[in-house]
């Protein structure tokens, strides 16, 4: 019997020894500052591991830098359009032709030198893979010698500029089978090591040819929110990312860096009712929630002050769209929020009643539903838990569940669920909400449709002046009778807009960090080679 | 044992003490956590991280929801699973254990081989890999701990039937003809059952702090469902700032629930069979 107080001893107090070793550690890591000032190596728990690996071609590089690989255009830390690869790019006056010149400096880590073809081949190989990254309006990519590279679009896109600046480039002779667990690039940093579910070791690029980062090696370790918090208290590590949750503690000889983002959280309802199934026999659609009324009395009952209040511990701002603050976001699609009374009248218009348990019924439909949310991240489990709660005195139940990506991606169809977003691009909005990327991917899982909006957006995408096409996005999301939020069809209700929060030792400095989009950490990755020890 | 010094019981006395005082909790807090709705545990974000006080006995966390109502869920959870499970768990002994000693050498050697396979490999692992298969949940989290505690009393089964079977008037009541089955029902059966009795309560503390542990882990249920375990597992990281009730009631609970049903089963054990108690 002995050993059942043992087992017990450790359930219960495994806890309050883990807080006990944690205060011993500060003082480890108070006496260890002084070596660091001589370190030349970095390790950081800044995010979620690349599950499909380093393959720019498949998607790698969309947040943050691509670290291996460079690109044509990059952003600058005020987000201003500055060349990397490229010296220069011209578009024709029909908005069809992109010409961009390469620099003549540039080699992989393999010795061979970048050329217009390896940059022909990553765009190509990039469309014919239809992988996450759009790039279906590029009709063909041509070389002119060395140096020159012409895109042929099919039609204009304003748009295409954000291809040039996400897309690494890959070598055309060692872009195999295994490029993405063994990347060559012409990025600041060369692959070292990739031990899945653990660690990624990088090592600073020595023929980079811009300025070079300041670290010989860096290590980006897998961590869960916890468990990085744990390790950057136990000073085993120098960045952690953590979720608000965390934000009130203290950690001895490291700072709090809280980044502004347009990193959003809200909920997907399911836009169809049932009925359908996906080609991968997956079910689509959902009675209660492919009700207007139903999301709409959600949207409008929904406190979201309240939500950046408790749940972010302050570090957010309320999200209305998907693009809240953005040169294309609308401000007309401010609502007033937390207002019970409003939703129920929305309800009751719509032929909702009361029925068993102080929840509403229409017909032989229960107002109820399940909210999905991933089981590893605290954030989305508190708005999801917190969200139910304030909506349950509407007589709307909602069943809230915590599960792995593996089994939302069965069931995200038929269910809603807690997605978060937020991007640089405008792309990005079409791709949420463009009636052509029902069940793509992560992409409009709701199978959302309304062809005035996709007319808008199509129209905004084919735009030759970006004010033109952000007037157009703007009458998407709401043009005074219909659009894509909350006013409009709220195939969504956005909840919150992050504040990315990090714990950094006090003596790395990271840069002036720009508006983070959406990213699971790597956004913070942008300016890398800016990093350095103080 | 100090009470029952003064009120002077011995230990037949105590031990029913014990048993009607621990129904009775184990009756309030399954009921409790039957009869307690999703809004007793709704969150309140006006309320977070409260100390303990008179209107949330065990305080509350960081959504604000009360931590006296999600223990006794919690609780009454881990009290279902357990009895579920060892009872589960018992019934694969019995069967086991009965077909080791009455059907022959190769079912003894397949039985006795099973025993020691699952004795071989850590509960722990077994049980994580059992409740993976039948994919998690409630329902795996029951089976896993019904497949992986029934070997010890198993065997301790098998033994007490082999016992008994060699003693002269079972010989006797087999030479007069009687039937097998009759020979189990009315000579077997009464001497298994005290063991049976006790190994149930010995395996529902195990079976408890198992599925404290598997749900302490993050297997199984949602990670937002008031089980124990998970309570357990995420108080932790609010420790070190100061949230000691989080861990602090729910612990306590799992322990004294825990320790009693251990003590009431050892002390049966004695009472039941003294000699070899003290083994």
């Amino acid at each position: 019997m002995k050993k059942i107080g043992l087992v017990f001893v450790i359930v219960v107090l495994l806890a309050i020894v883990t807080g006990c070793t944690q205060s011993s550690n500060h003082v480890k890591e108070d006496v260890s500052i002084g070596a660091q000032e001589v370190k030349k190596d970095l390790i950081l728990a800044i995010g979620s591991e690349p599950d499909a690996g380093f393959d720019p071609t498949t998607g790698w590089g969309r947040y943050g830098s691509p670290l291996f690989q460079s690109t044509l255009l990059k952003r600058d830390n005020d987000l201003n359009i500055v060349n990397d690869l490229a010296t220069d790019y011209e578009i024709s006056e029909d908005g069809l032709t992109w010409t961009v010149e390469l620099r003549d400096d540039v080699v992989f880590t393999d010795g061979e030198p970048l050329t217009s073809e390896d940059v022909q081949y990553t765009f190509e190989t990039a469309r014919n893979r239809g992988s996450v990254l759009d790039l279906s309006i590029l009709e063909k990519v041509e070389v002119d010698g060395d140096l020159t590279v012409k895109f042929t679009l099919a039609e204009p896109r304003s748009t295409f500029i954000h291809s040039l600046i996400t897309t690494g480039i890959v070598p055309k002779h060692a872009h195999g089978d295994d490029y993405a667990e063994n990347p060559v690039g012409s990025g600041p940093f060369q692959f070292v090591q990739w031990d899945k579910g653990q660690q990624l070791i990088i090592e600073k690029n020595p023929n980079y040819y811009d300025n070079q980062p300041s670290f010989e090696k860096i290590t980006f370790l897998f961590l869960g929110e916890d468990a990085a918090f744990a390790a950057a208290k136990a000073g085993d590590v120098d960045m952690a990312s953590i979720p608000s949750a965390f934000a009130q503690q203290q950690v001895p000889g490291m700072g709090l860096e809280a980044v502004q983002t347009v990193d959003n959280r809200g909920v997907q309802f399911p836009y169809v009712p049932s009925g359908e199934t996906t080609e991968d026999g997956y079910p689509i659609g959902n009675d209660v929630t492919a009700d207007p009324a139903i999301r709409k009395a959600i949207n409008i009952a929904v406190d979201r002050e309240a939500l950046v209040e408790g749940v972010l511990e302050g570090y957010g701002t309320p999200a209305y769209t998907s693009v809240d603050g953005l040169p294309w976001w609308n401000s007309e699609t401010v609502i007033e929020d937390g207002d019970m009374e409003a939703a129920s009248t929305i309800l009751q218009e719509a032929g909702w009643m009361e029925g068993n348990n102080g929840i509403l019924q229409k017909g032989n439909l229960k107002a109820e539903f399940t909210l999905l949310y991933p089981a590893s991240d605290v954030t989305r489990q508190s708005l999801a838990i917190a969200l139910a709660d304030m909506i349950k005195p509407l007589g709307i139940l909602i069943q809230v569940e915590g599960k792995s990506w593996d089994e939302i991606e069965k069931r995200m169809y038929s269910d809603a669920v807690l997605f978060g977003w937020g991007s640089h691009d405008p792309l990005e909005m079409y791709n949420l909400y463009s009636s052509k990327n029902a069940g793509i991917d992560y992409y409009n899982t709701g199978y959302y449709q309304n062809n005035v909006v996709d007319d808008y957006m199509e129209q905004a995408l084919a735009a030759t002046d970006q004010r033109e096409a952000n007037e157009f996005w703007k009458k998407a999301l709401w043009d005074g009778s219909t659009g894509l939020s909350a006013k409009g069809d709220a195939p969504w209700a956005w909840l919150v807009n992050i504040d990315h929060l990090y714990v950094v030792d006090e003596q790395l400095d990271i840069g002036k960090q720009r508006i983070h989009p959406h990213g699971h950490g790597w956004p913070v990755t942008d300016n890398l080679v800016e990093w350095k020890w103080d | 044992m100090q009470l029952s010094k003064q009120l002077n019981l011995n230990k037949r006395q105590s031990t029913l003490l014990a048993c009607i005082v621990l129904s009775i909790i184990v009756c309030a807090v399954v009921l409790t956590g039957f009869l307690y709705d999703e809004d007793r545990i709704a969150s309140n974000l006006e309320v977070r991280n409260a100390a303990p006080s008179f209107d949330h006995f065990f305080g509350t966390d960081w959504l604000g929801r009360d931590m006296f109502s999600r223990t006794i869920m919690g609780l009454s959870l881990s009290i279902g699973v357990g009895l579920v499970g060892a009872i589960g768990s018992a019934s694969i002994s019995i069967i086991l254990g009965v077909i080791a000693a009455t059907m022959g050498k190769v079912a003894d050697s397949i039985v006795t081989w099973l025993i020691d396979l699952f004795l071989s490999v850590p509960h722990l692992v077994s049980l994580i890999l059992i409740a993976f298969a039948f994919g998690g949940g409630f329902k795996g989290i029951v089976f896993g701990i019904a497949l992986t505690h029934w070997p010890s009393l198993a065997r301790v089964i098998r033994s007490e039937v082999m016992q008994v079977r060699s003693l002269d008037f079972v010989q006797v009541s087999r030479k007069m003809g009687k039937s097998r089955w009759w020979i189990a029902k009315e000579h077997i059966m009464p001497h298994i059952v005290p063991q049976i009795i006790v190994g149930i309560l010995l395996l529902f503390p195990h079976a408890i702090l198992h599925e404290a542990a598997v749900t302490f882990l993050g297997l199984g249920l949602s990670p937002h469902e008031p089980a124990i375990g998970i309570i357990l597992s995420e108080s932790m990281r609010y420790l070190s700032v100061g949230m000691w009730w989080l861990a602090f009631f729910p612990g306590i609970c799992l322990l004294i629930i825990v320790r009693m049903f251990d003590k009431i089963g050892d002390n049966l054990r004695m009472l039941i069979d003294p000699h070899h108690a003290h083994r």
